[in-house]
């Protein structure tokens, strides 16, 4: 039987934390500036507070992207983990969601990214529709930032969705 | 009109580079051919025990136990040994409308599972024909949620074959459902092999290393990464390895699988071990699957270079156009499983026959329907088989080599290392895309840096790269031949776009006679690297195997120096590394 587990999420972010708190020890031994976004399947499904949304007017690129949507999601209690190279306690993640496709599953991940610096690698949902990646370095989630969307870490091959991130409060 | 020009230009000199490569290998000819159908009648089953039968590691999902077994319909002649293949990551699910999905197990829409676990059913066949039992493993349930673990699924994918390893020894044991005792004593678990695609590639290199930190219960004698990622850099050491690459790969487009066999070559000291890879010119991603092929009716197939790559249609290796080099689904196949068959049939069937084919100094045979392929070869670590004349590991390697004697140039610019630790560059092209030098392209897990090599050129017909050999070390008649991993720099102004270089290697004795060798009499490897879109083109260094029959009139007994003497052509720039006496592996 399958567990529903958008009616809890108290219960999953109860669930979440040992692995968050075991995923980002790792990462620490990992000087890899990728590590620190290691996305759980779970803390997709947490409520979120929307702080930007945008359709394209048509769908973008190869990848036919068609939106974003940028959330923020509340850690209780926070997280010990890395945020550019110092060791925080993190209270909020933000979740950063491309629409479009359907995209390929391929070997190389889809990686987000704001500007020029990975938000993470993408999880993608069950319909190939959305690819989400979450990051809690808040500095990436600022006004006039560029979302794109690569395969593997491809700087030059990323799809870019024109409308820049205009957050409706917080994190300007 | 210009690329045109510059396409012809390259394949008259990659097809002048194959013929006179030819003539070195017709002492080859008689080399049997690993891809034909043998004389074992082949029975294929499946076995399943349910879409949420196995649970990984601190792995967010569950995973089926499923697989297809092929094997000699007559077991009385077995046992037999054992190959295990393992798809990648590709979608899991589709609906009848035609939908692919991610999900697993499949609950949406009546869906159904997409089988990624059959599309090897072409090798299966013709290894079970020959005597071998293969069986290929479902993961739909690790791709559906991979991208949701730190390592990327590896060590799910590991403990998955571990576990139908399992199951296997107890169908060879005791035997069970829903096979009854047909197959007890029929499987050699002492003689595995494994193979993987993709991020199947790094599941059995991490499965590779699972068996032996479990004690080793599986002889795993031999371990074939196919177009693999390579995003932790797990290392396959003591074991036989084999790398393919496909040039025109739109979906692990850095050939980032390049870093099993250059981690692995001087990793443990003694490594009896020979190590292989092939680099495919035509080949892209998806054509060794056939269910992920465009002729297969499962949605989510694709021609990924086409499909991946922004552009990639006008590619003029890698593209759709008529003068394109690509394989034909058939072709790709082909080759890969004439390559796939002379691996396991000589490092887990003992077949030595085809190891001429593993080294390159014989052709691709017959069934591999495609000539346009560079085979590199590392040789174990065993006196009697391989003398490093230079590493290139580090910057002392440019003024002494790996014997200690003196590493010398004239006329060279830049000669320096390049890709390998600090201090040397991250990369060897700075500027250029990492899926244009795999070689020292990043892993998404791990730090470590790539191949240490000397990128280096010259600008007159003086330049010549020395390494001396020890008056104690010169004895080099026991060996086959002088080989070394050279590639055009393609970003080097100095080689003409789409023409290929040329140099000779010049070995002198102690009585000072000397005998030379042009590299483009024995290999076609000095290609200018071919295609202008996307992650085309690449610098893939392959080996150069110069047999040393080939050099007449020198004391092989006696050899003092080897030296690399560019002038062949007037300018150019290359990337070396990996100098060294060799033999096949016995």
């Amino acid at each position: 039987m399958k567990r529903n587990l958008m009616n809890r999420p108290l219960a999953i972010a109860i669930a979440l934390l040992p692995l968050l708190v075991g995923s980002f020890a790792f990462a620490q031994r990992n000087a890899s500036p990728t590590n620190k976004e290691l996305p759980l399947r779970e803390i997709i499904k947490l409520p979120g507070k929307l702080l930007a949304e945008t359709k394209t007017t048509g769908p973008t690129g190869n990848l036919k992207l068609t939106g974003y949507r940028v959330e923020e999601v509340a850690l209780s209690p926070s997280v010990s983990t890395q945020v550019r190279g110092q060791q925080v306690n993190a209270n909020k993640a933000w979740r950063v969601t491309v629409t479009g496709g359907p995209f390929p599953v391929r070997a190389m991940p889809a990686v987000i990214w704001i500007d020029d610096q990975i938000v993470g690698y993408g999880i993608e949902n069950e319909t190939l529709s959305q690819i989400t990646a979450v990051t809690f370095d808040d500095s990436l989630i600022h006004d006039g930032g560029v979302v794109s969307l690569s395969y593997g870490e491809d700087k030059a091959g990323r799809t870019r969705i024109a409308q820049k991130l205009q957050l409706k409060g917080g994190n300007q | 009109m210009r690329l045109r020009t510059r396409t012809h230009l390259f394949f008259f000199s990659i097809t002048i580079m194959l013929a006179l490569g030819g003539i070195s290998r017709t002492a080859f000819a008689q080399v049997p051919d690993p891809g034909t159908v043998g004389p074992f009648a082949v029975t294929r089953e499946e076995y399943d025990f349910g879409d949420t039968a196995f649970t990984a590691t601190n792995f967010p999902g569950p995973i089926e136990l499923r697989a297809s077994i092929h094997y000699p319909t007559n077991l009385a002649a077995g046992p037999f040994p054992v190959i295990l293949f393992l798809h990648g990551r590709h979608a899991t699910c589709f609906t009848g409308g035609g939908s692919a999905l991610l999900q697993w197990p499949c609950t949406s829409n009546n869906s159904q599972p997409i089988p990624s676990y059959q599309g090897y059913d072409y090798v299966s066949e013709v290894l079970a024909s020959n005597g071998y039992v293969v069986v290929s493993v479902s993961a739909n349930g690790i791709n559906a949620v991979d991208n949701a673990v730190f390592d990327l699924g590896a060590l799910a994918r590991a403990e998955l074959l571990q576990k139908h390893l399992d199951i296997l020894k107890q169908f060879n044991t005791t035997g069970g459902a829903p096979f009854g005792t047909k197959f007890v004593g029929k499987f050699d678990l002492t003689r595995v092999g494994t193979m993987g695609h993709s991020r199947g590639g790094e599941g059995v290199v991490r499965h590779y290393v699972l068996n032996q930190e479990s004690g080793s219960p599986y002889g795993i004698k031999a371990v074939f990464p196919l177009a693999p990622v390579d995003f932790n850099r797990f290392v396959v050491n003591n074991a036989a390895l084999n790398v393919l690459l496909p040039y025109c790969d739109g979906d692990v487009s850095d050939l980032q699988g390049v870093h099993f066999y250059d981690d692995a070559r001087y990793n443990v000291p003694g490594d009896q071990a020979p190590k292989h890879y092939e680099l495919i010119m035509g080949a892209n991603h998806n054509f060794f699957n056939t269910i992920w092929s465009p002729s297969s009716p499962f949605p989510g197939s694709a021609n990924d270079f086409l499909a991946f790559v922004q552009g990639g249609h006008s590619d003029e290796q890698c593209g759709s156009g008529k003068n394109s080099q690509r394989l034909t689904e058939a072709q790709q196949r082909a080759t890969g499983l004439a390559y796939l068959s002379a691996f396991f049939r000589v490092y887990v069937g003992g077949e030595t026959q085809f190891i001429p084919i593993l080294t390159g100094d014989a052709p691709p045979p017959a069934s591999a329907q495609n000539t346009n392929l560079f085979v590199s070869y590392h040789a174990p670590d065993n006196p009697e088989l391989r003398l490093d004349v230079n590493r290139l590991l580090n910057n002392t390697n440019l003024t002494a080599n790996t014997l200690g004697a003196a590493a010398t140039q004239t006329a060279l610019s830049p000669y320096s290392l390049c890709g390998g630790s600090d201090p040397q560059p991250p990369t060897c092209l700075p500027g250029q895309p990492n899926a244009r030098q795999p070689h020292t392209t990043p892993s998404a897990r791990s730090t470590a840096r790539g191949l240490s090599q000397l990128i280096t050129g010259w600008n007159n017909m003086t330049g010549n790269y020395r390494n001396d050999i020890p008056n104690a070390l010169g004895n080099v008649s026991g060996f086959q031949a002088l080989q070394f991993r050279v590639s055009v720099n393609f970003a080097d102004a100095r080689n003409a776009a789409g023409l290929a270089q040329d140099f000779k290697v010049v070995l002198t004795d102690a009585s000072g006679s000397s005998s030379s060798v042009r590299v483009s009499d024995v290999s076609g490897a000095l290609y200018f690297p071919p295609g202008s879109v996307g992650p085309v083109p690449k610098v893939v260094l392959n080996t150069v195997r110069m047999p040393l029959t080939a050099f007449s009139g020198v004391n092989l007994n006696a050899v003092r120096s080897v030296q690399f003497v560019f002038d062949e052509r007037f300018q150019g720039g290359v990337l070396i590394t990996d100098v060294a006496f060799a033999s096949a592996p016995r």
